[in-house]
C-alpha cells in the first residue's frame, strides 16, 4: 500500500510533463510582444523565446519607418529624400518580399490596405503624439492638409525591382507606412521558421497579432478568448475559439487612440474619408497566415460589414467576427467551426 | 476437546486481528500524513496579479488582499501607474503615461487577463488557479 503511494508520488513529481512559460518584450513594432510556450525546462523556453525575439528584432529594424540604423537600408531610408527625390535603394530580400506581399493585399482589399499612405498617416501620427503629450491642446489634423497629402498615395509609384532587390518611390511626396501589415507579416515569418525547426507548443502575440504554433504541451488545442470591448461581467469574452496552428488577429478602436474634445480618435484611417473608420469596436480574423490576418483586419475596419463579408467569403479558410459600435456581433459563415464552449 | 480446539484458535486469531488492526491504523495514519504532505507539496497558490516591467518580473500580489500599489518606472522612477487591488479585482486608477489607455482599461480578475501600459512598459496579468475554463490566449 505504502509502496503504491510512493510510486504515485514519484510518478507525479517526476513525470516529464512540459511546463508553461511566458516572456514579454516592448522593443518591437511599437507594441507589446508576448511569447507563451510549453517546454521541458526554463532553459529550453528561453532558447526558443530569445530566438523569436532575435528574429522579431531583425524584422523590426528592416520594417520601421521611424528609425534608421548604421550601415543598413530599411523602410526609413527608403522614405528619405535626397536632393528633393527618393533614391533607388538596394534592400534586404525580406523587404522586397514584404512589399510585394503588400501590393498583393492592396489589390485583394480593393485599396483599403495601402502602404503608400505614409503622407496621410504621418500627419495623423504627429497630431496623435502631440495630443497625447498635451491632452488639453489635442487637435484634429485639418482636412485640407490631409486631402493634399492624399494626392501622393498612389501605390503605382512604389517601384520594386525583384531581380536587383531595389526599391524606388517615384513620387517625391510619397512615403510608405507598413503599420497595417508589418507586424503580422513578421510574426508569420518567425512562426514559419519555428515550424521548420519542428518547434511546437508556442504562441506569439505581437500587439494583438496572435499566431499559434502547434498544440499545447498536453496535445490539446489552444483556447483563445476574444475580449469583449465593452465592460460586461456576464460576457467577458465574445467568443472562445479552438486553435491549432492558425492565426487570430484582432484590431480594435480601443487599442490605440487619442481624445479630442471628449471624442476618441483611433489609429485605423480609412483611405476614402482620411478619418478614423467608424462603425466597429473590433474586428477579428481567423486564418492561416498572421500576415493575412493583420491586413484583413485593417481592411475590414474600413469596409461596411457587407463588403467585408463578401471579401472574407471569397477567401479560403478565412473567417471574421465584427463587433459593431453598439456591441452587437456579426460573424462570417464558417466562423462557428472554431467556436468552443468554455 | 472440540470446544478447546475451537476456542484456542479463536484467541489466537483475536491477537492476530488486533495486530492487523494496529497495522491498518498505522497504514491509515501514514496515508493521511502522506496525503497531507502531498497536498502541501503540490498546493496551488491563490489568485495573483503579476506585474512585469520591460519584460522583467517586478512583483506578485494576491488578488485577495485589498491594496494600492504605486508602480514606479523610468530612470528616476518619475513615471507612475497606480495599481489598485480591491474585492478580488485589479485596475489602474491613474497613470502618468501620455495615452492613459491602462487607466481606461476595465478591471481584471480572470486568468490571463492583462492591462498593458505601452509607454511605461508595464504589464499587469492575472494568474488564477481557481478558474479552470479560462482561455489560454486573450485577444
Amino acid at each position: 500500500m505504502l509502496g503504491m503511494l510512493w510510486t504515485l508520488v514519484s510518478l507525479t513529481s517526476c513525470e516529464k510533463k512540459p511546463n508553461k512559460y511566458s516572456a514579454y518584450s516592448f522593443d518591437y513594432f511599437d507594441t507589446v510582444t508576448s511569447i507563451v510556450g510549453y517546454a521541458a525546462s526554463q532553459e529550453e523556453f528561453d532558447r526558443v523565446s530569445s530566438e523569436v525575439l532575435c528574429q522579431l528584432e531583425e524584422y523590426h529594424k528592416l520594417f520601421t519607418i521611424y528609425h534608421r540604423f548604421d550601415g543598413m537600408e530599411n523602410l526609413c531610408t527608403i522614405n528619405e529624400l535626397k536632393d528633393g527625390a527618393h533614391r533607388t535603394v538596394t534592400v534586404d530580400r525580406r523587404i522586397i518580399d514584404m512589399l510585394l506581399y503588400a501590393k498583393q493585399m492592396y489589390v485583394k482589399t480593393d485599396g483599403k490596405v495601402n502602404i503608400a499612405m505614409g503622407s496621410v498617416l504621418s500627419i495623423w501620427h504627429d497630431y496623435r503624439e502631440a495630443g497625447m503629450d498635451e491632452p488639453w491642446n489635442a487637435k484634429l489634423p485639418p482636412m485640407d492638409q490631409l486631402t493634399e497629402a492624399a494626392k501622393h498615395t498612389d501605390i503605382e509609384h512604389l517601384v520594386i525591382d525583384e531581380k536587383n532587390n531595389t526599391v524606388t518611390l517615384t513620387d517625391p511626396a510619397m512615403t510608405l507606412d507598413v503599420g497595417a501589415i508589418a507586424k503580422g507579416y513578421a510574426v508569420e515569418m518567425v512562426a514559419k521558421s519555428l515550424e521548420k525547426q519542428g518547434i511546437t507548443g508556442y504562441v506569439i502575440n505581437v500587439g494583438g497579432n496572435v499566431r499559434v504554433i502547434g498544440q499545447k504541451g498536453d496535445g490539446s488545442p489552444w483556447t483563445a478568448g476574444i475580449e469583449n470591448p465593452q465592460e460586461d461581467e456576464r460576457e467577458p469574452y465574445l467568443a472562445y475559439l479552438s486553435l491549432t496552428g492558425q492565426s487570430l488577429v484582432t484590431s480594435g478602436s480601443y487599442q490605440r487612440y487619442y481624445v479630442v474634445d471628449g471624442k476618441r480618435y483611433h489609429h485605423i484611417i480609412d483611405p476614402l474619408t482620411l478619418m478614423p473608420s467608424e462603425g466597429f469596436l473590433s474586428v477579428s480574423i481567423v486564418c492561416q497566415s498572421s500576415a493575412d490576418g493583420d491586413a484583413l483586419s485593417t481592411a475590414l475596419f474600413c469596409m461596411t460589414p457587407e463588403q467585408g463579408k463578401a471579401l472574407i467569403e471569397s477567401l479560403p479558410d478565412t473567417e471574421a467576427m465584427w463587433v459593431m459600435a453598439d456591441g452587437t456581433k456579426i460573424t462570417s459563415s464558417g466562423f462557428d467551426r472554431y467556436i468552443v464552449q468554455p | 476437546m472440540n470446544q478447546n480446539n475451537t476456542t484456542m484458535p479463536t484467541a489466537k486469531s483475536g491477537g492476530r486481528r488486533f495486530r492487523n488492526d494496529v497495522i491498518f491504523i498505522a497504514a491509515l495514519l501514514a496515508i493521511v500524513a502522506l496525503a497531507g504532505l502531498f497536498v502541501f507539496l503540490f498546493r496551488q497558490p491563490g489568485d495573483t496579479v503579476v506585474v512585469t516591467i520591460d519584460g522583467e518580473h517586478y512583483a506578485t500580489y494576491s488578488l485577495n488582499e485589498n491594496m494600492t500599489v504605486p508602480i514606479h518606472t523610468g530612470q528616476d522612477g518619475e513615471q507612475i501607474n497606480v495599481l489598485i487591488i480591491r474585492d478580488g479585482q485589479a485596475h489602474v486608477q491613474e497613470a502618468s503615461c501620455p495615452d492613459g489607455i491602462c487607466a481606461a482599461h476595465k478591471p481584471i480578475h480572470r486568468e490571463g487577463e492583462s492591462i498593458v501600459c505601452l509607454p511605461h512598459r508595464v504589464v499587469i496579468t492575472v494568474h488564477s488557479t481557481s478558474e479552470q475554463d479560462a482561455p489560454d490566449i486573450v485577444t
